[in-house]
This record gives structure tokens, sequence and C-alpha cells, in this order.
């Protein structure tokens, strides 16, 4: 070891070279904005394409979108979303789902029933936080899920384009298609966007 | 289109050959090309194609190319000729097929969300097949939909004019009940004359559309194909044995499905003679009841006038208790059993078992006393076979088929699809015989409408007939010149002219079935609830089984005497031995060989032999207070007798009545203790239909509440009792009954036999033939000029129906009275009036209504409705020979109240 | 049965002075060891008994199974999209690979064309997955040896990927995001910059775990010489990735049966020498760089296109269409209820994850539904080679041995 060396780390060992060095790194780091944040002080801004909970939503006139065509159900890879269907007396010949359950403890959040849904009736929110100490209200039912669309309108919207559901807000309302077109007689005109 | 010949065994057809892509494929001549390349195992997509009918050629889709010509052809209407050379794909022919597809898409409403047909949609399948995307030019047809039928939508923005509908109404089912009708600028399916639909709602037309067009309305929207299990089973609404696939989602049934659908189109169209796989109206729409709200979901325990639900284990022990009680204290001979024919094989098995060892009493029948019963006692006496000998494709290929007293079309309508085939493609000669102008009567070659009740003297004329017109067999009269002889000396005592002025014919009418029954090479006797469900029902049997004798068709293939049966498993509980003249395999119960055999395997003796009561006995037996006990399994006497059998009274006798039923009938309200019992749907086993065939039941969906199998609650009380059951499931039952009935399974098949008369013949013949046709038709009071016959109804079958919402929604109880137009007209009479019924055993008052197939001097009420209770006008005859109570005719007056 | 052995001869009497019956004889013998399942380093659920002579393993054996779900099986009960959230759960830290994987041979099997943009977007993906993986595994590595600071400072890293991950699919771990003829969704503008923004930032931060390890003696003494396999045996053992290539054996499968992008892109395979932990871990911060560079050429030669393949049959119709359109509302209809129908066939289709090759074979007997399906999963595969690598090592290497192979038990137990 030559001299130089030698001092070097004689000098090292008295000066308490290496704790300096570190705690350089420490204090550095007074000065940075920490890269943690304090939830649930602190909320996380979540990307309009997350995949939270699922939302059942309305057209603007308040009629439900769904039709109660079980390809979600079909869809699910998991297996967690059952719909019953029916039809509706109040307007026959209208099908909707009578009962809507999507089992969340069994839901793998992977969005293929938004994808399946054929009238977009389906869209995932940005709502995450739904822990609850009884695994029970884990199911959830048509009234709960419109609530969630109703409270998440928004999100949901923004999802749906996020992910190439509706080119956007505006257009997809030309998308609106009831099923099917309840014909009174024959000399009804047809909509405009078949027309 | 005319017929395939290939098909019809009596057309011998010319074979040519014609190359196919480049194989060289031999056929019949005359023949659709599309069926000569599905021949070869090669597919064509087709959709207006079914192999039950002829060719339509509607959908454009079957397109090959023939050498020779520019454009693609139609496989479907074209003909097979020898020499054609024929390609079937390629890149032009794809594109072909393709553009009909868009043809059809670009008609067709944006509706697969809501339609119930998605998933099981050959538009879809094509279109999707086809890679078609992107339609310019859609357009809407924009056309209401026609909810008028009780059963059936018809969503005409959805159909393709396949007119698969149309065909397989008009073709396979000939009932003609739709038509292609020009609206509102497109070719819409309509029922006839545009009327809401009025038919025999087989539902076919459903099966077969490959779209969503017709939607069922019992399950109307309520379903994807995809989610549904699906089970085959065996239908169990009568002896036809038709196979179903019972679709269930979760724990509800959803719907039923025929295996006739458009998406098995290709077969042989020979194949159909044993069925073209479709169903009827009961079988598709009377499935509501298996998961109805009046099913039975716990056991019943009666609690002074009430019954109260009690837990398994309590109504189980009450029962035993009592039992044991009543055993002890009368004897065996106190209890009795009743059971119903629609259970399994294995269950009937199992409760002649019970009765006879765990109970260790002979008192023991089921509903084949009905009537069935005559049938087999005199095909047995005479044939030496209890049951019938021919089968579905026997009937559809025979040349003459002789239909007497039976409405077939009502009571057993896939039975009667395949006379209409033997009508429609093999050109046989069909007489109906009847007191009623049936369906049957109006396609028939032949249809005579008889006087009620005459059933007997009009075989008796037949029989004098052949005899006089000298059509005998002399080949099978020659081997018994002496049962001949007393046969000739029989009927001698009565002249044709006598006959035909009883019966309502004419004396050359009796000459011509003669001569079209004895002529033809394969006969078949078709003879049902107008034989067997009347009095001399057992003679009358015998009857015609003379006149097959003598015309040579015994043992003939392809004739003979045959019935049709009423529930699902009435030859099943013959065979079963749920009579106390049987053993099971139709052995005598006397039968020391047959005696020792079932109690060393039964591990037990049997009940002396020579005891035993039926029916009626057992029933008068409740009455006189010799019976105590009655264990009824799904029978319901109370609702099926006429008043004048007292079975109220001789209910109330009973110390104990204990009924299993997944429905509280009537018979259930008197009883002590209930079960409830499952369904077909919700258990294993097995059905021996009319054919003989043996048809396998299967679980569709677990027990609604706490009801159970009823073998298993079998089980469950014998071992009670104190026997060692071990039976887990019904394959132990089966394995059992298979060691003891070797070959009675036989994979399903029915079993081909032959009939020997030889030995009844031979022996005690001559003496007994004198006295079946000594028996004149039972003259009556004139002051009563109105024959009253109870009868079956398409729509319903026995009283099981009655619980169906759909069946009942179709056909309601209108608690009228249906009589001819004319007899309304002489009494001066309108629809819905009331008229004053009057029999020899009281009178009520009720509504009437017209009735085409009433005819003149009868009046009909339907069985399955006790309101008004026309069936206590009844008078019951009971057969001496075999017990049977006849019950379903009587005479009345009809006058204006 | 040793444990028996130890209890008979440890208080067996001395012959030789009976008095002394009380006194145990002492004496030395193999003790068998559970490692695991619980323990924290063994990155979920395995569990290794160890056989040892003193501190010495003699023997190691591997316990597999205590996360199998049966993925395996669950294939075939759903239709081949069905299956890839399924793919995401097998190695949980890299969701992406495993859809990218999957994808790949299902569309091998449908002989299924991808678009340009769509294999770019791919690639890049797929890097930035390859990242994440490698920085997990780089931080996990490090915090078994007892180095914390490297754990905090490559999940800091890691972070921004997850959270970009978000952005792009809506999940951080269970993306979903490769479909079978595509992606699900193309780059925004946004996420393109924050990409590009990283791969700036990235290059000075893997100086920054190297500075820290590399200096460190203490992970030097435990990594270098520590866990040696020979090229022979890594190659006859079924190694691939890092741990192949660190023994020396170049072979990449993105090279050499090269797929998606990459042939279109420049980059090395970095290959070791020594076949010991210090290399694999070498070769792996060196695939950092390179796959910074890889990132960088794809998102400078990629250009607008279609992201997905449009085969009808296939593939979904775009949603709009299915609104308006008969065709597309059949398309869909018929893809989620009964799947595209594929033909008949078996193929195997590997891809170079960041752990090896992990690849799918599939069987298929036609229609909707795969009839077999079974992952080459390299976790796997590499704990077959544990017992041949650890054998003479001390205890306290076992976690680092296994660590070595990045294994992630959802994958190694399917």
């Amino acid at each position: 070891m030559s001299v130089s060396a030698m001092t070097k780390k004689i000098l090292h060992a008295a000066l308490f070279y290496e704790i300096w060095d570190a705690m350089k790194v420490t204090f550095k780091h007074m000065f940075h904005q920490p890269i943690t944040f304090q939830y649930p002080r602190e909320q996380r801004e979540i990307p309009h394409a997350h995949r939270g909970a699922l939302g059942l939503l309305r057209y603007d006139d308040g009629r439900e979108r769904c039709v109660g065509c079980d390809l979600c159900e079909v869809a699910c890879p998991s297996h967690c979303i059952k719909v019953i269907s029916a039809e509706d007396t109040a307007r026959p010949l209208q099908r909707y789902a009578s009962e809507f359950y999507i089992d969340v403890t069994k839901c793998v959040f992977c969005g293929y029933c938004v994808e399946a849904c054929p009238v977009n009736a389906l869209a995932m929110t940005k709502m995450y936080e739904y822990s609850t100490h009884d695994k029970r209200t884990l199911m959830f039912d048509k009234k709960r899920l419109y609530n969630i669309g109703e409270r998440h309108l928004n999100d949901a919207k923004q999802y749906l384009y996020a992910h190439n559901q509706e080119k956007n807000v505006e257009e997809s309302r030309e998308y609106r298609y009831y099923f099917p077109q309840s014909v009174l007689k024959t000399t009804q005109t047809p909509p405009k966007h078949l027309s | 289109m005319g017929l395939k010949p290939g098909t019809n065994p009596d057309v011998e057809a010319a074979t040519i050959q014609l190359n196919i892509d480049g194989k060289t494929v031999t056929a019949k001549d005359g023949i659709s090309l599309y069926d000569v390349i599905s021949m070869t195992g090669k597919i064509i997509p087709a959709m207006c194609y079914h192999y039950t009918f002829d060719p339509f050629g509607s959908c454009g889709m079957c397109l090959v190319m023939q050498e020779g010509k520019k454009a693609p052809v139609r496989s479907c209407t074209a003909k097979a000729t020898a020499g054609m050379i024929i390609r079937t794909e390629g890149e032009d022919l794809f594109l072909a097929r393709k553009k009909a597809v868009e043809k059809h898409l670009s008609v067709h409403p944006l509706d697969c969300p809501v339609c119930d047909a998605d998933g099981h949609c050959e538009l879809q399948d094509m279109a999707f097949e086809h890679g078609v995307t992107n339609l310019a030019n859609a357009k809407q047809k924009f056309i209401p939909e026609d909810t008028r039928s009780p059963v059936l939508d018809f969503n005409m923005n959805r159909c393709i004019a396949c007119a698969e509908c149309i065909n397989v109404c008009k073709d396979v089912l000939m009932i003609d009940a739709l038509q292609f009708m020009k609206k509102g600028g497109f070719n819409q399916v309509v029922p006839k004359g545009d009327l809401a639909l009025s038919c025999e709602f087989c539902g076919d037309c459903l099966a077969v559309c490959p779209v969503g067009a017709i939607t069922n309305k019992f399950s109307k929207y309520l379903y994807k194909p995809w989610q549904m299990k699906k089970t085959t089973t065996t239908c169990n609404y009568c002896g036809d044995g038709c196979q179903m696939y019972l679709e269930t989602k979760d724990e509800e049934v959803i719907r039923v499905t025929s295996p006739l659908s458009w998406k098995n189109k290709w077969g042989d169209r020979s194949e159909t003679a044993k069925g073209h796989g479709g169903l009827c109206v009961r079988g598709r729409f009377g499935f509501e009841y298996l998961d109805g709200k009046t099913r039975l979901r716990q056991p019943l325990v009666r609690e002074g006038n009430r019954l109260v639900e009690k837990p398994w284990l309590e109504a189980m022990h009450l029962v035993v208790d009592r039992f044991s009680n009543i055993k002890s204290k009368y004897g065996a001979d106190a209890i009795a059993g009743l059971v119903t024919a629609r259970c399994t094989n294995e269950e009937l098995y199992l409760f002649q078992k019970l009765m006879r060892i765990g109970f260790g009493s002979n008192h023991l029948d089921s509903s084949a006393r009905y009537g069935h019963l005559n049938f087999v006692h005199a095909s047995k006496h005479a044939l030496g076979l209890g049951r019938t000998p021919n089968d579905w494709e026997d009937l559809t290929k025979a040349k003459a088929i002789l239909l007497i007293g039976s409405n077939i079309t009502e009571t057993n309508p896939l039975t009667a699809v395949r006379i209409k085939e033997a009508l429609r493609v093999y050109k046989a000669q069909v007489v109906t015989l009847d007191s009623a102008v049936t369906n049957m009567a109006k396609l028939a070659s032949h249809p005579f409408v008889i006087k009620p009740g005459t059933e007997g003297l009009v075989i008796h004329g037949l029989v004098k007939a052949t005899i006089e017109l000298d059509l005998v067999d002399d080949e099978a009269t020659r081997k018994h010149p002496q049962a001949f002889a007393a046969l000739q000396a029989a009927v001698a005592g009565r002249s044709l002219d006598d006959v035909a002025s009883q019966t309502g014919l004419t004396t050359d009418n009796l000459r011509d079935i003669a001569t079209i029954f004895a002529e033809a090479p394969r006969a078949i006797i078709m003879c049902a609830e107008g034989i067997v469900r009347r009095a001399g029902g057992y003679d009358n049997v015998l009857k015609l089984i003379d006149l097959a004798w003598i015309t040579g068709k015994l043992g003939r293939p392809g004739c003979g005497v045959n019935t049709v049966t009423e529930e699902p498993n009435e030859q099943g509980a013959v065979d079963m031995g749920v009579a106390p003249e049987f053993l099971p395999g139709q052995a005598s119960f006397d039968d020391p060989v047959a005696r020792e055999r079932f109690a060393k395997a039964w591990g037990a003796a049997l009940p002396v032999s020579h005891a035993g009561s039926s029916l009626v006995d057992i029933l008068k037996g409740c009455k006189n207070g010799s019976i105590k006990a009655l264990y009824v399994l799904g029978e319901n006497p109370l609702e099926t007798l006429p008043a004048s059998m007292e079975v109220r009274a001789a209910l109330d006798r009973l110390e104990l009545l204990v009924v299993q039923d997944p429905f509280l009938t009537q018979t259930a309200r008197q009883a002590h203790v209930v079960f409830p019992a499952c369904t077909y749907a919700e258990k294993d086993g097995t059905f021996t239909n009319l054919e003989g065939r043996v048809l396998r039941v299967r679980q569709a969906m677990d027990p609604i509440g706490e009801s159970l199998p009823d073998w298993h609650i079998m089980t469950s009380l014998a071992n009670a009792l104190g026997c060692q059951w071990e039976y887990e499931s019904v394959n132990d039952i089966q394995s059992e009954m298979m060691k003891l009935l070797p070959g009675y399974y036989n994979l399903g098949q029915p079993r081909k036999v032959v009939s020997a008369p030889d030995r009844y013949l031979e022996n005690g013949y001559a003496a007994e033939v004198a006295v079946r046709y000594r028996t004149m038709p039972t003259s009556h009071d004139s002051a009563r000029p109105f024959s009253l016959q109870m009868g079956q109804l398409l729509m319903h079958s026995g009283k099981m129906s009655t619980e169906a919402p759909g069946l009942i929604k179709i056909a309601p109880n209108t608690g009228k009275l249906r009589m001819s137009l004319a007899d309304m007209d002489r009494l001066g009479l309108q629809d819905g009036m009331k008229v004053r019924l009057t029999s020899d055993l009281g009178s009520l008052q009720l509504g009437v209504q017209p009735d085409q197939s009433v005819a003149i001097g009868t009046c009909f009420f339907p069985e399955h409705f006790n309101e008004p209770p026309v069936k206590d006008l009844m008078s019951v005859s009971v057969d001496a020979m075999t017990g049977v109570p006849a019950f379903k005719q009587t005479w009345v007056s009809i006058e204006r109240a | 049965m040793a444990f028996e052995d130890q209890r008979t001869t440890i208080y067996k009497v001395n012959p030789e002075h009976p008095e002394s019956e009380t006194l145990p004889t002492l004496r030395t013998e193999e003790l068998l060891l559970n490692l695991g399942p619980q323990h924290p380093s063994t990155h979920g659920v395995l569990k290794v008994i160890l056989e040892l002579e003193g501190e010495r393993l003699v023997k190691s054996t591997p316990v597999m199974g205590y996360l199998h779900r049966g993925v395996e099986k669950l294939a075939e009960d759903g239709t081949y999209h069905q299956f890839i959230p399924h793919t995401d759960r097998l190695d949980y830290v890299c969701a992406m690979y495993n859809n990218f994987a999957y994808c790949r041979a299902v569309e091998k099997l449908l002989d299924l064309k991808v678009p340009e943009r769509g294999e770019y977007l791919r690639t890049i993906v797929a890097e930035v997955q390859r990242i994440i993986g490698h920085q997990f595994w780089l931080g996990a590595q490090a915090l078994d040896i007892g180095a914390m600071t490297v754990f905090f400072y490559c999940f800091r890293d890691r972070e921004i990927l997850l959270d970009w991950f978000d952005e792009l699919c809506g999940a951080r771990l269970t993306t979903s995001w490769y479909r079978i003829g595509g992606v699900e969704r193309d780059l925004t503008p946004g996420l393109i910059d924050k990409l590009k923004q990283f791969i700036d930032y990235f290059p000075p931060k893997i100086l920054e775990y190297q500075v820290f390890l590399e200096k460190n003696r203490i992970w030097l003494g435990r990594t270098k010489g520590v866990a040696v396999i020979s090229a022979e045996d890594a190659v006859n053992f079924g190694l691939s990735g890092p741990t192949l290539r660190g023994s020396g054996v170049d072979y990449d499968l993105r090279k050499y049966e090269p797929y998606s992008a990459y042939p279109k892109c420049e980059f090395s395979v970095p290959v070791g020498k020594n076949g010991d932990t210090y290399d694999r871990y070498w070769i792996r911060v060196m695939e950092l760089y390179e796959s910074v560079k890889i990132i960088r050429q794809c998102l400078e030669q990629m250009q607008d296109g279609p992201v997905m393949a449009d085969v009808p049959s296939v593939t979904l119709p775009p949603k709009e269409r299915v609104f308006t359109n008969l065709e597309s509302m059949i398309q869909q209809f018929k893809l989620f209820s009964q799947g595209f129908q594929a033909p008949p066939g078996e193929i195997y289709c590997g891809t170079e994850a960041h752990k090896g090759e992990l690849g799918f074979y599939i069987v298929s007997t036609g229609g909707g539904k795969p009839y077999r399906l079974k992952i080459r999963a390299p976790s796997f595969i590499h704990m077959g080679a544990f017992d041949h690598m650890s054998r003479g090592y001390m205890i306290s290497d076992a976690c680092t041995i296994f660590g070595s192979y990045d294994i992630v038990m959802g994958e190694c137990d399917r």
C-alpha cells in the first residue's frame, strides 16, 4: 500500500469520512419532496382508465341502459356476474335485468364485462374504498350498482372514453339504441339515426 | 318437390352415379342434390333446409357449381341426375354464399341483446362464419310483434322467410296452421288467415326456427342459451316416451327443447320413421309445474282437521308406528297400496317389493288398471305377450292402419305423427272408427263415425265381413281348423245388416274396411281408450286379435294389434308386477316357480298365492273395513273415480291414509300423512313407453324444498319397517332388476317379439270364443238419448297437467259441455247457455259449447276437470276378467235449464 | 426418520461407563430443516427441506404447490380470450409479460398477424415490464442479503412505472392489457411523454443501484463465487434467461428467435462468465440499460396505425360499430359467448420474459376453448437446479440462491 493511500485511509478513519458520506445522503433528502404521501389524508390521483368498482349506468333521461342480454355474465372470466332477465311488463317487448348481481369478492377487475356490453350499461369507476367487515355486503346487487353508477357517472364516462368504448361523451348519445324498436304500427317512422 | 323415393320401402329407385368434388358418388335417382352431398359427409350451409320435409329453396345458401352452368345452382332444389359434375367449395361459392347471408342481414333488426335465439341462431352463425362486416344500407322492417297466440310470439322483424316453420307444420305435422302473407312490403309468416294462432301448439315451428322470429311465451326473455344446463330426459305426460331436453338455469326450469331443431337438419329421411324428434304441446309447454308454487315442500301430518307441516323424521316415525300397529293388530292384509304409472320403473318395482315384502300384503294396484290391463290381459292370454308387438317404425311403414276407438292426436300426439307420416310418405290407408270426429279422421283415407258404445259390434262385423268375403288367410286358419270353425259359428248369429244398422255404418263400409285391412301386406290395428277403457274392453281386444288372426296378420312382421297408453309408464307398471296378479316380468303371482325365484332373491316369503285385490276391490275393502291402511303413491282415486264408487266414504273409514305426491291432491287432503315427492325432473330412472322401449329419465335439478324421490322415501320406509334395503341410488335398484329381469332394459331398444297365438288357438279357444261375440251393446233408455263421453284433451294429461299454468292458459277448464252444432240447434241451444244434464245417477247444470269434433247424439266433457263434477254422473262397470273399471261413457238426457 | 435416530442415539448409554447413563453422548449429525413456507425470504410460499451438516447444505428438496390454483385447468373452462386475466396471476410481479407470452402463443395457433404499431407497443410495454421485474428482483435480492436501501430505491422508481401502467390499462399489477391480435388501447400522447421522461431519468438511477452494491463488501462476499453452475449443467437443467446467460451461454429468444418489434431494435445481450450469483446480478443490471435502449428506439421508430388486428372471426369489432351495425353486434356476441374457433392442432410458443423462457403449450381440438394448456414456467424449471446449485454452501446462502433465479411462486406453482 502506498503512502498516500495509507494517509488517506487514516484520514478517513480519523474524520469518520464514511459517516459523513452517508449523512450527506440523509441530509440531502431533507430538501427533497418526499415520495410517499399520507393516505388517507392525502388521496392518490387516479387515472381515467383505472379499473375500480363496477357501476350500472342510466341514459340521461333516467332509463336503465341494461337490456339484460347476459353477455357480461358469459364474458366474465371469474363467473362473478349473475343477470336475471325478464320482459318489462310496462313496456312490452323490452327486455331488462330484473336482478343483477356482481360478487365483488370474486371479481378480478379485468373489465371484460364492460368490453362485452353491447349498450355500454356497465362501466368501471374510480371507487376503490369499499372494504367492509361483512363479506356479504360485497355482493353488489342491482340497486347498489346503479347507485355507484349514479355517484360516479363522470368517472364512468371517462372510463368508457379512455378504453375506447365510446368515442366521446357527446357522440355516445348518438349511439343510444333502445332494444328492440317497439313498433306499434307499421307506419311508424324509424328513429333518426337509422333512417 | 316430390317425395324422395329412396325413403319409401315400396318404391324402387334406380341407382345413379355423379361426381362431387372429384369423387364419384352413388345415389338413388330423383333425390335432392343437397341430400346426396350431405350423405358424403360434406356440409354445405343451408338455412331453409331440414331433412324431415322436402327442400324449399328460399335461403340461397346451398349453392354449388355444376359443370356446364355459369351461375351457381341451389343444390337443395336441384335433383341429382346421372353424370353431374359438382363442385361444392371455392372462393366464388364462398362469396356467393356470403352475398346470400348479407341479403338476409340487411333487413334484420339489431336485436341480438334481447333476442332469445341469440347464441342459438343460424343467421348469427352464418354471418360469423362468412365474415360479414360493415354492410351498407341496412334497413329495418318495423313490423309489430304478433302476440295474439297463447304460447308463441311472432316477431317478423327477425324472420328470414326460410319457411321451415310452415313446412314442418304442413308436411310433418299435417296441421298447416301457418302461411306466408305479404304485409307491409314484406313476406311474413302469419297464422292461417292472419288470425290468432289456433292449432295443436306442438311448438315444432319454434324448434326449427333458425332465428328468433318465433319465441316461446313461457320463457320469453328469461334466458340466453349459453346459461342453460341441458338434461336429456323422457317426457312424462303420455306413453309415447318422447325424448326431450329439460333446460334449467339454477333451480328453475326455463324451457323444454326437442331433438328436432334447426341445429340437426342433416339426416336421412327414412330415420324419421322412428320419430321426427318433435314434441307436443304438453311436453314443450307443460313444464311449469316442475318448480311451481303448488309443489309440496314439507311432509304434512293431520292434526284434527288440518294438515300441519312437520319435519321428515317426525312424519316418518308416525307412519312407521301406525303401519306396524295396524299390521300387528289386523294382519298384513289390512294394508293396501295404489301407485301411479307416472313413477319410474325402479320405483314401481320398489313399490311392489315394499307392499309384498315390507308390508306382506298383495293388495296393490297401479293406474294401468284404468284400461291398459285390459289390453295386457287379452294380449297375454291370446298371444302370450303382455305388450304391443309393433314399434313406431312398423306403424310408420304400415300399408293399412285400423284406428279404432282412439282420438290419437289428442291422447298420444307423437304416435299420431307416425300415422300422419304413414299417410303422407308411405301412402298408407288409414281407417278411423270412432264415435267422435277426431282430428285423425279429418286426415284419414277412410274415416267412419260409429254410434257410441258399438266398437265391439263393429269388430264383430269386420270379422264377419272378412269371413263372408273370403278374405281369410288360408295359411293361418288351416293350421287351426277347429278354432276357425268355432269362430265362424260364433259370428254366424248376427247378420252384417244387423251390425250395420246398430253401429251406424253400412254393410259396404264394413266390407271395404275388411278388404283394406285384409289385403294390406303390413296392417296394424291400433285400439285405444274407446276399446280398453270401455265396458267389454277385454273381449273387444280379443276380437281384434281374432280379426288379425284370420287375416293372417299375427306373427307377420310389421303387423299386429296395438294400443297406446295414457300415462308414461303404464307398460312399466305391468312389467314391474304392480298388480295383484303379476310378479315382476309379468310372471303370474300364483306361478310357484316364479314365486320361489323372487322369494329367494328378496330373502323373504311372498304373500300367499291367490290373495290380493285390485283397485276396485281395494276400495271395497276400505269401505267394508277389511283394509285399514292405504298407501297412495301419486294416485288420486278421489278425483278420478265417479262418486258412485264412494271413494270418499272408503277413505274416511281408513285408520291410516298415507299419500305421497308432489302436489296436495284431493286424495292427499283426506290423508293422515302426506309425503312430498319429487317429479320426474328431480330423479333418475327409466320409463317403459308404449313400444316397450325402456327410456332414461335423468335428474335435471335438485329436489324442490324437502321433497324426496319416491324410491328414497320407500327405501327409508322399508328399512324402518325392518327390511334391510341398501339402495343408495337408482343404480342399485337397477342392478337388482337387471339380475331378476335379464334383458329388460335391452339398451333402450324395444325387443322384437313375434306373436305366438298357436297355443291359445289349440287350447280352449273354441270354448270361449262364442261368449265374446254374444255380448250385445248395452241398450239404453230412450229417455236418455245422448251418450256422454269423458276423455282426454290434447293439452292435458290426467290431473297432473292442471298444475301446469301454461297448459291451463292454453286450455282452461271452460266448465262447459261440448256438443255438436246440429244437436245444439235441435235443442235450441247457444254457446254458453245452461243445460241440465241428467243421467241415471244424478243430474247437474252446466253450460254448453259447440265442438266440431263431437258427433251427433253425443256430448263430451274433458276428464281432467271436476268442476262441475260431471264424472259423478258416470256409471261404473267392472270387467269381470280384468277388474278394470269402465266409467268413461254413460247415457244422459240434456234439456235447457 | 433422522429425527428418530437422533433420539435413540443421543441418549444412548455409553457401554463403557454404565454408571453415566444420565449423561447424553454428544455427537454431530445431519439435521433436517424446513425453510418456509412462511419464511419472508421465500418469495411467497416456497418450502425447502434442507439437509444440513453443520451450517453446510448437503441436500435441499424444494416442495412446491402451496400456491397451486389449477390455472392450467381453468384455461380449459373458458374461451381463449377469458384466460388472459388468469395469466396476470401467474407471475404477478410482471403480468404484462405473461399476457404477452400467452397472446403470442394463441396468435401462433391462429396464425394471426398483429399490426406494426401493435407490435411496437407490445415491445415497449414488455420492456417496461422487464425493467419493473428486474427492479423488483434487485430490491428483493438486496433485501434478502441485507441491503435495505437498494430495496427502497428500486421501489421508488418502480412506482413511477406502476402508475404509468395504471394510466395505461387501469391496473398496476393485474394488467390484462394485451389482447389476442394486438393490445387493448393505444398509448396516449401523455403516456408517451411520461415514458420519454422516465427513460431519461432512469439510467443515472441504475448507476445509483450499482454504486450501492458493487462497492459493498458484504454484497460482493455474498454473491461472488456463490452458487456457481457451469454452462453445461445450466443447459442440462433447462435454465434460461439471466440464470443461463450468467453461466456464459449466449441464449436470448429476443435475439435468436426474434419476435414482435425486437428484430427492428439494436440491443446487445449481456453474457456472464463465472455462472455465480454476482454474474446473474450483473446481467440483470446490464439488461436494464438495454431495455431503456430498446424503449427509446421503439418510441422513435413507431408509426401511427391500428393496434389491433382486424380479423372479424377473432378480434372484437370497434365498440361504436356494435351499437349500430348488426354484423358487428353478431361478432361481439359470438366472440364473447362462444369465443373464436381455433383450428385443431398443438403449438408451443416460448417468449423471453425477464426470468427466462416463458412458454405456453396449447392443444386445441377445434372450438372455442383450449383442450389443454401447459405453462412452461421458468421459476419452476429453475427450482429443479436448486439442489445442484446449493450443495456445499451455507444455510444463509439458500435464500440468495433461489433468489437469484428471480423466483415467483404464483408462476412456479401455477
